[in-house]
């Protein structure tokens, strides 16, 4: 990692070479989150960064601990809390994993249907957020935000009538789904599907060959081939420097082996090739849930009774890893379980976590300008990075 | 600018295409209606299962209190912000008091979904906000208060249990398997 | 009784001074709502009937802030720079006729006046910056300095090709070259003549986008990086002074735009002044709808790839643009257009 000159204030002198440290703190309009970057700038180049997080701790994996299997999903969401299906799915698929639990076949299409409308609930936010970074919140960028959140509205209102929350759902729980679709609801969310896909056509239309943004995002940040598998990134960042690494594919949970979709990878790496790479993702996402609609298997949507008291889910001695593909990347759940109805130790994986680790390796020598644009590529939660 | 090697005239060309098309696109959005639903003046439809403010409820027949003090909800809530006590009776039991902070309630839905009676359930409705934190700490009465003030959801215990439980084998063929679009429609 | 001119002058000023100044606290709902509707949105609503009292809701809280001055600040820079800064964005209103007759003085130099006295808000926007003792703000002022002399020289290019081809600098001049129509129905505005007139107005539009801070070239008040740039620490009645320099100064470019190439105050009934000005102001309006239209469709741009739009694409095609028309005027000799 680059070292850091010293933290103290510099005078800025009229050779220009003298270095300013910026701090690009916890409050901050672009942080996307609470994100404290320490930038040591020479005039507007940055030539060092050094990352602080922890400000959004929670001691999720404390809660762990002390909160049952029938619990914790609930709490599960608010990890990724912009992807709250994909984070109750990762814990669900451990404790399924080590406890040796089926999920009736019903309950898995259900699951990959909640997860591919989470997606592009998440992905719509990420498109917003990020071009109000660089487009400015008086400015275009707000325009796409607005459209962006009008779209994710939609699928929001899906889940409103699906579970009865919008954001954090507590839709998962260990050997099945809480919530079954309710009358009306598949063709509201094919109306939906449509309306996205269409909408979609008018995001690549503002955004696509426009000449400002492709300044703004080609050849900015670019994280190679080498540096993406040594850093420990996964998800777009991955996809978007060459590697076909799905874990969708790679390495098939909840039934996603019968649906026909394709993996979108772009070489380039850099924040162009990712933004490629997510709306592709949207438009995978989007058959894929139509085919879920379509063949939607009968049958029971849990394979254990309602939840009808705390500790009903005993789980064996053992310990195992359920890995999920989220909308940022690999979100895992190590888990730990001693025979009782909690589990001895939890440790999430973060997604957003490994994918701020690039950060240090890919920001030194790029303008200050162009910080704004790669963090909103790299799309980090910090529910996910300080748990 | 962008150099993709394609030439001045070209890349002018591409320019005020692309400016063309993002402004025609802005153009559309502002002949279409806006989306902003005018609340409070206007409230929107909220859907059956809606997660609201909780309330405790009483039975529709009898008028008696559904509650029975059985604490299962006061076990399983993740935030522990339920604390009930019981009281013994002759044919069945009470609640003697029954508390429910609601500034730090996640509105899981998992002591609505416990309960064996139906007492608690969530309604369609959020609009509790006030000046002073301790309104939100809800007691017995006024949870039973809100419970005829407002709407509640269609979710109550059983039906959330219903819904998540294998079918049971039928008895009688009319016994229609609990997870499917017509068991929500008949309840 | 008949007053000295030089109270017929300061009237007319102050009541100039008046009318710009509630029509600039206007053009700030007129923006908002116009902003919200491109966005699926209704803007300002519940005070007054639609909104119409939102810029006075505004004003008054403004008003009512409390005047903070940061303790490291250098006072009297600090204080000064939004007076600097909102002087030349007001004083450009002077030399505007808004109708024949209608207007504080119609200068012989009038649009040089203009556009060198606008130029001057440089330095406000610098004192304010540096006064502030902020490092986003000092970062911001720098931006600013680079990209606004960037695109002055553009400016007064573009805006100089329809001086060359009325052949005068003076306002009422301008305009009164753009009387009639070709063939009765084109009406002989500048932005109609072929290709010189429509490339001036986009190089004009372009460079006042630039010169106005706005998106996609608002980098120095970037508010996702900078915070509001060098407003940054003003808050209260600077603040609002601030924000009535740049859409004074904003409005005044629209005036100038419609009045050099959209026709000014000629229309139907324009021999009335009052009908005149109206059309004036309908005609501002409208580029002032265009501008901020590019705003809100596009994302900002880097501060060095605008500088290299400004001197390497710009400038070379607005000096281009201004021999063009020279040429078409020396070859149309003396008979008119």
């Amino acid at each position: 990692m680059p070292e850091t000159t010293a933290r103290n204030t510099v005078e800025i002198g009229y050779g220009g070479s003298e270095r300013l440290t910026m701090n690009m703190g916890p409050q901050h309009p672009s942080a996307h989150g609470v994100f404290r970057a320490i930038l040591t700038l020479e005039g507007e180049t940055v030539v060092a960064v050094d990352a602080v997080i922890g400000y959004l701790h929670r001691c999720h994996e404390k809660l762990g601990e002390a909160l049952t299997y029938v619990q914790y999903p609930s709490i599960a969401s608010k990890t990724d809390y912009v992807a709250a299906m994909t984070a109750e799915l990762a814990y669900v698929s451990a404790v399924e994993l080590v406890g040796k639990i089926d999920v009736p076949r019903r309950a898995q299409w259900l699951r990959v249907l909640a997860a591919e409308l989470q997606r592009i609930a998440s992905h719509c936010l990420w498109l917003g957020t990020w071009c109000m970074d660089m487009g400015g919140a008086l400015g275009g960028g707000a325009t796409v935000f607005l459209y962006a959140i009008r779209e994710r509205e939609d699928v929001l209102d899906l889940f409103e009538a699906l579970t009865g929350a919008r954001l954090l759902y507590g839709f998962h729980q260990p050997g099945g789904t809480r919530y079954d679709i309710p009358a009306g609801w598949t063709e509201r969310c094919r109306a939906t599907l449509d309306r996205v896909a269409q909408r979609l056509e008018e995001y690549e239309a503002m955004l696509e060959n426009n000449a400002f943004f492709l300044v703004r995002t080609q050849g900015v940040g670019v994280i190679s081939r080498e540096l993406a598998q040594e850093v420990g990134v996964s998800g777009p960042l991955l996809r978007g420097s060459g590697i076909a690494h799905d874990l969708r594919k790679a390495a098939p949970y909840s039934s996603y082996e019968e649906f026909d979709f394709r993996i979108p990878v772009e070489t380039a790496g850099d924040c162009y090739a990712r933004y490629r790479v997510r709306m592709a993702e949207f438009r995978e996402s989007i058959t894929i849930a139509r085919q879920v609609l379509d063949g939607l298997p009968e049958g029971p949507i849990s394979s254990r009774p309602g939840v009808k008291s705390v500790g009903q889910v005993r789980v064996a001695k053992g310990e195992g890893y359920g890995r999920v593909e989220g909308a940022r990347g690999e979100v895992g759940c190590y888990l730990v379980t001693d025979g009782g109805p909690k589990p001895y130790r939890l440790k999430w994986r973060g997604a957003s976590f490994s994918n701020l680790a690039v950060l240090p390796h890919i920001l030194p020598g790029v303008k200050v300008a162009d910080v704004v644009a790669i963090m909103g590529s790299v799309d980090p939660v910090f529910g996910e990075v300080d748990r | 600018m962008v150099s993709n090697g394609a030439g001045f005239w070209t890349e002018t060309q591409q320019l005020v295409r692309a400016v063309g098309r993002a402004m025609g696109v802005t153009l559309r959005n502002f002949l279409r209606r806006p989306i902003t639903v005018r609340y409070p003046t206007v409230k929107r439809v909220y859907p059956d299962r809606f997660r609201g403010i909780l309330a405790l409820t009483y039975d529709r027949e009898t008028g008696e209190e559904n509650c029975i003090g059985c604490r299962l909800c006061e076990y399983i809530c993740p935030p522990q912000v339920i604390k009930v006590e019981m009281l013994k009776a002759e044919k069945r039991n009470y609640a003697k008091t029954f508390t429910l902070e609601l500034y730090a309630c996640e509105f899981c839905e998992l002591c609505v979904q416990v309960c064996p009676t139906d007492a608690i359930v969530m309604l369609k409705s959020f609009d509790l906000a006030t000046a002073d934190r301790r309104e939100l700490l809800l007691d017995k009465d006024r949870l039973h208060a809100l419970g005829l003030q407002f709407e509640p959801s269609w979710a109550t215990g059983n039906r959330l249990r219903d819904m998540q439980a294998p079918p049971k084998p039928a008895k009688a063929p009319a016994a229609a398997a609990p997870t499917t679009e017509k068991a929500a429609e008949k309840a | 009784m008949t007053l000295p001119p030089l109270a017929v002058d300061a009237l007319v000023g102050f009541i100039v001074l008046n009318v710009v100044i509630g029509m600039v606290t206007y053009v700030t709902l007129l923006e908002r709502k116009f902003a919200a509707r491109m966005q699926s949105r209704i803007g300002p609503y519940y005070v007054g009937p639609h909104g119409l009292l939102q810029p006075i809701a505004d004003a008054i809280k403004l008003m009512m802030k409390e005047d903070v001055v940061p303790a490291s600040a250098d006072r009297w820079v600090y204080n000064l720079a939004p007076i600097v800064f909102l002087v030349p964005c007001v004083l450009i209103f002077a030399t505007l006729p808004f109708a024949p007759g209608l207007g504080v003085a119609d200068l012989n130099i009038g649009v040089l006046f203009f556009l060198a006295v606008s130029s001057l808000e440089i330095v406000g926007l610098f004192m304010g910056g540096w006064g502030s003792n902020n490092k986003y703000a000092l970062l911001s002022a720098m931006r600013a300095v680079n990209q606004i002399i960037s695109y002055d020289l553009p400016f007064v290019f573009a805006a100089f090709v329809p001086v060359v081809l009325a052949g005068s600098l003076q306002m009422s001049a301008i305009v009164a070259a753009q009387q009639g129509a070709w063939l009765g129905v084109v009406p002989k505005w500048f932005v109609f003549y072929p290709v010189i007139g429509q490339l001036a107005f986009v190089a004009f539009l372009v460079a006042t986008l630039a010169a106005e801070n706005r998106v996609p070239f608002d980098i120095l008040e970037a508010e996702s990086e900078l915070v509001a740039g060098f407003r940054v620490e003003y808050s209260g009645m600077k603040f609002a002074l601030i924000q009535l320099g740049e859409y004074a100064h904003m409005i005044g470019t629209s005036f100038l735009g419609a009045l050099l190439f959209l026709g000014g105050w000629l229309g139907p009934g324009s021999d009335h002044p009052l009908v005149g000005a109206l059309w004036f102001l309908l005609k501002a309006m409208l580029v002032f709808l265009i501008v901020t239209w590019v705003r809100w469709s596009f994302v900002r741009i880097r501060v060095d790839q605008i500088l290299a739009i400004s001197w390497k694409l710009l400038l070379p095609a607005s000096i281009i643009l201004l021999l063009a028309s020279a040429f078409w005027v020396a070859a149309r000799g003396a008979h008119g257009v």
